[in-house]
């Protein structure tokens, strides 16, 4: 990154579960808040601009329901929604303001109250065309699963594979005190729950969850030395073709390659000067709330070439890698839609600055956190460091 | 905050959203609507910058932002792109069991998407194993067509 440098100095995460009718949107949100603020050292007075990220409001039913949870008087207030990928683009913004000089310490906000709905997924499908597509059943869950049966056609993915990713996901989660609930899985018992959408299975897709996750971010003279920090060593994003249909047959990727998170990783890798991400990254919090989003992302990061997708599948669930993979349990665990990519800001940076927790890992200097969403639309990479660029 | 009320205190009430739209397709996605009505022709429209058919027709090419070129029909036969087999319920959706599938119909860069039919559903493994090994299916128009994308469906092609 040029010019001065900027870090990530205060995380504030609720716990994770499906509802919270004991809490207002608000309460909830200043939960994250109260928690970002204390652990930066800062009282709400440092904050110079605030960003929110929801992503489709009907998952809550209240329309534009940052304003009654996430603004906060006095301040500059911007609100972003890119679906899965919000978090991470209100950071993106959070990270230009702070470089243009607009303020020195900033808030980053998101909040996922899915509970309220009585069903997402006929939500979800409000999200895709109403002329062209909707018509035939489209949801996240069908989204992802026509990715699937593209994967296991190209690459020879099977059932194991997906539940081997599952398996091990839900188990990390065990070991992440935020996400309530949680249940270690063995892939047979992923593989035993009923089929939503052939290939993907019940195990193979995230629960209904919500909570409000909100980062203290600030320029590198607000944050003072022995603060610790998590550096922003690189962020990139980029978007896709809204038609899924149009990204079947091109030459920079078809629908199973996510282009946008390459193209994503290549703008982060440069500007964090990372040419070996497998070697020089020790931990990854991929943003992906199906096992089959997971594997897809893997030749997108640089991690292994697209034809040697499943090869390298297999070498993670054989953990050859030495990576650590969504230590936090990652979305398949728990995922409020419209925080989660922030949350895998949150727990990359957590890793990087020791305070992870009971799901901490060893030796972390970088990690990476992604965003995806609406349909892999959108992709955002943000790496994280320990060292002050 | 004090502490929190017992469960049976806390306020949960019920709300809904219920509003009715008229969405505006445009004029290109109209024309392809009248041709499927009309004439039973599927009908792309080709981008000037990267020579793609795109179908279903769109006015403009997104990646290479530029207005689309000219009309032009694509077969009534296509191969299988992706495909999903619904197998579960979910309130306000079509009931299961279901075949859905993006399609490149003869002719087309981009794929499109409706209900496969002609395939047996009883066990879901062994359709997908089928969808995989016949990915070849035919358009099947409606007798009654309104000039909507459910004019039309996919069927599999066997053999």
């Amino acid at each position: 990154m040029s010019g001065e440098p900027i870090g990530i100095m205060g995380v504030g995460q609720t716990p994770y579960r499906r509802s919270n009718p004991e809490l207002s949107a608000g309460e909830l949100v200043k939960i994250a808040v109260d928690q970002a603020l204390a652990d930066a050292g800062v009282g709400m007075d440092a904050i110079g601009a605030v960003f929110g990220g929801v992503a489709p409001d009907a998952l809550a039913g209240i329309k534009d329901i940052d304003r009654m949870s996430i603004s906060v008087p006095g301040r500059p207030y911007l609100r972003f929604n890119t679906g899965g990928a919000t978090g991470a683009s209100v950071v993106a913004a959070a990270l230009a303001w702070i470089g243009a000089g607009r303020a020195d310490t900033v808030l980053a906000v998101a909040l996922e109250r899915m509970g309220q709905a009585s069903t997402a997924q006929a939500v979800f499908n409000t999200i895709f065309d109403p002329i062209y597509e909707k018509d035939f059943v489209l949801t996240t869950i069908t989204m992802a699963a026509l990715r699937a049966s593209m994967l296991v056609k190209r690459h020879g993915f099977t059932g194991q594979h997906w539940a081997g990713i599952a398996s091990r996901n839900f188990t990390n989660a065990v070991d992440n005190p935020l996400v309530i609930g949680a249940r270690a899985r063995t892939p047979e018992q992923v593989l035993a729950s009923p089929m939503l959408a052939w290939p993907i299975r019940r195990y193979e897709a995230c629960p209904t969850t919500e909570g409000a996750c909100a980062l203290v971010i600030s320029r590198a003279g607000a944050i003072p030395r022995s603060h610790p920090t998590s550096w922003i060593h690189g962020m990139g994003g980029s978007s896709d073709t809204y038609s899924m249909g149009e990204r079947m047959n091109r030459l920079e990727g078809t629908l199973i390659e996510m282009v946008p998170l390459r193209r994503a990783a290549e703008l982060a890798y440069r500007q964090a000067g990372i040419s070996d991400p497998g070697r020089e990254v020790q931990v990854f919090e991929i943003q992906a709330p199906f096992s089959i989003i997971e594997a897809m992302a893997y030749p997108a990061l640089g991690l292994c070439e697209v034809a040697q997708s499943r090869p390298f599948v297999d070498r993670v669930l054989a953990g050859e890698t030495g990576i650590e993979f969504n230590p936090s349990g990652g979305a398949q665990a728990a995922n409020p839609v419209s925080a989660t990519a922030l949350i895998r800001i949150a727990e990359a940076a957590q890793q990087v600055r020791g305070r992870a927790g009971p799901h901490q890992r060893d030796g972390v200097r970088r990690a990476i956190a992604t965003g995806q969403g609406g349909a892999t639309q959108f992709s955002t990479v943000c790496v994280l460091g320990g060292d002050r660029p | 905050m004090t502490a929190p009320a017992s469960a049976a205190e806390l306020l949960l009430l019920p709300g809904n959203w219920n509003f009715d739209y008229t969405y505006f397709a445009g004029e290109t996605a109209s024309r392809f609507f009248a041709e499927l009505r009309d004439s039973q022709r599927i009908l792309g429209r080709r981008c000037p910058q990267c020579e793609r058919l795109v179908v279903p027709a769109r006015s403009y090419c997104d990646a290479c932002y530029v207005v689309m070129g000219d009309w032009e029909p694509v077969g009534t036969a296509g191969t299988i792109e992706a495909f999903t087999i619904v197998t579960a319920a979910f309130p306000g959706l079509p009931e299961p069991p279901l075949v859905i599938a993006f399609v490149t119909l003869d002719g087309a860069d981009s794929a499109l998407l409706n209900f496969v039919e002609g395939v047996d559903l009883s066990d879901e493994d062994a359709a997908g194993s089928y969808l995989f090994e016949h990915d070849r299916v035919r358009v099947v128009f409606s007798k009654q067509r309104e000039g909507r994308i459910t004019d039309f469906h996919f069927e599999s092609i066997p053999g």
